[in-house]
């Protein structure tokens, strides 16, 4: 196989065309590539990246945002061959720039995410209508899999932290283990057999507007209980969930993600119990003994000089999963019959998550404003 | 017939910066010891540290603590560092 020499695109350039022998397999060329996340591709061609440069409003040199940690420019053209490389439909495009502009914005602080030994990856919850419209899976089997939607949106954030941020296993990315979220991680709340407002809401957006929520997450843990129809009874099973000295929550602080099953949710919210009685509840009877953590000090006076000060460091004291009920993110999700919930830990206080509106118009967002070297445009 | 493929990696604009000049006698230096937050971090810093001193003498040793371990020294860290130091002693682990 021969290839044409590698040349970068330029902005306000004429476009660098690539091109390889007609003898070529598309599809293993791009596996072949560094950074390929080891599943097939749809290969781009012409007609498929400007029909998602259109939906993403046009202009396609127009620079998003800079992907940590390469700082790769995010050019609509070059989100638009991710999304087609990523199996996306056109549709889809302006959920995936919302979630990337959220993930860019300097609290959720992607350039350490990007690098961390930690297995955490971007979760994705999306609100509002945009879900029904496009067809995004809130229900049964809502973590996967079956769902396109779901599955192409998850996996182009990845592919563009993979390519554009040049996130790649064993360079830039060093995590220890990783988990299937980092192939695509993204989900919809289950507004419709909530009991309670959409999250987004919850949050001040309105019920007609459309959001982007991302938060770094470990994978979900299941919260199993097919014998509790109260609110405590069910929630002692979610802190137990919690209450251990194993997740980077529990190590690191931070926030993290309580996505409950509709049944769980209806059986506690039948009780008049509200989003905010559950996240004061588990953030309240969460937690592990300052001597679970510290192993009994069998490895050294000063146990994580990170814990908060204000954390008693007596053998028996309660230290919090979560410093205030704020950090816990509740949502909805999952399909009508199944007693389960589950708790999703988060990566650290390294991070805050990000809501941000979906813009499906096609106006071209506003100035630029770069921070910490990261450029949301 | 040739096929078109597509680069999804996009530009980035690098900037060129010149390394600063490498010193040959650190005797009498002023060195600045930046401890990242890291678990142990300190541990290691202040080994090298008695390590280094059996073989340089140092006039000063200015001890500076990051933020967190994710991100990088704040700016004016960094400008507090570099006026009142003539070395660093830096560390990056897990």
């Amino acid at each position: 196989m021969s290839q044409t020499a590698v040349a970068p695109f330029h902005s306000n350039d004429e476009r660098t065309e690539l091109w390889v022998d007609d003898e070529v397999d598309l599809s293993e060329w791009y596996l072949s590539q560094p950074w390929a996340d080891g599943l097939p591709v749809v290969p781009p061609t012409p007609e498929k990246v400007a029909a998602m440069v259109s939906a993403l409003g046009g202009e396609p040199q127009f620079v998003e945002c800079k992907i940590p940690p390469r700082w790769g420019s995010l050019t609509r053209e070059v989100l638009a061959i991710n999304l087609v490389l990523a199996g996306c439909k056109v549709e889809y495009a302006p959920v995936v720039r919302a979630a990337l502009l959220a993930m860019t914005e300097p609290q959720f602080n992607l350039n350490a995410l990007q690098a961390s030994t930690h297995m955490a990856a971007p979760l994705l919850v999306v609100n509002g209508p945009v879900r029904k419209a496009i067809g995004m899976n809130a229900g049964c089997n809502v973590f996967g899999s079956g769902n396109r939607a779901n599955a192409t949106i998850g996996r182009a954030l990845r592919l563009v932290m993979l390519s554009v941020g040049g996130g790649i296993p064993g360079e830039l990315d060093k995590a220890t283990l990783g988990h299937p979220g980092k192939y695509t991680y993204c989900i919809a709340e289950n507004e419709e057999g909530s009991p309670w407002a959409p999250y987004h809401v919850d949050r001040g957006f309105a019920p007609e507007e459309s959001t982007v929520f991302v938060i770094a997450a470990e994978s979900p843990h299941s919260v199993t209980n097919h014998v509790a129809n109260d609110p405590q009874g069910i929630l002692d099973s979610v802190a137990s969930a919690m209450s251990t000295i194993a997740h980077n929550t529990a190590v690191a602080g931070g926030p993290c993600a309580i996505v409950m099953g509709v049944e769980h949710a209806k059986m506690i919210a039948a009780e008049g119990w509200t989003r905010s009685d559950v996240r004061n509840y588990l953030w309240m009877y969460s937690g592990n003994t300052f001597d679970e953590l510290s192993f009994g000090h069998r490895y050294g006076k000063v146990y994580n000089r990170n814990l908060p000060r204000w954390c008693r460091r007596t053998p028996d004291s309660r230290i919090p999963i979560v410093a205030r009920p704020e950090d816990l993110h509740l949502f909805v999700v999952g399909g009508a019959a199944g007693r389960f919930s589950a708790f999703i830990p988060g990566w650290g206080n390294y991070a805050v998550p990000v809501i941000r509106p979906i813009d499906t118009s096609k106006a071209a967002p506003d100035a630029p404003s770069c921070v910490d070297g990261t450029c949301t445009l | 017939m040739p096929q078109r493929v597509y680069d999804p990696k996009g530009l980035v604009d690098v900037l060129t910066k010149q390394l600063a000049r490498r010193l040959e006698n650190l005797d009498g230096l002023r060195l600045a010891v930046l401890d990242n937050t890291k678990w142990n971090a300190a541990k290691l810093l202040d080994s090298v540290v008695v390590l280094l001193s059996e073989k340089i003498r140092f006039s000063q040793i200015n001890r500076y603590k990051k933020e967190t371990f994710t991100k990088p020294a704040a700016p004016e860290l960094i400008r507090d560092i570099a006026a009142n130091n003539d070395i660093a002693l830096i560390a990056i682990a897990d």
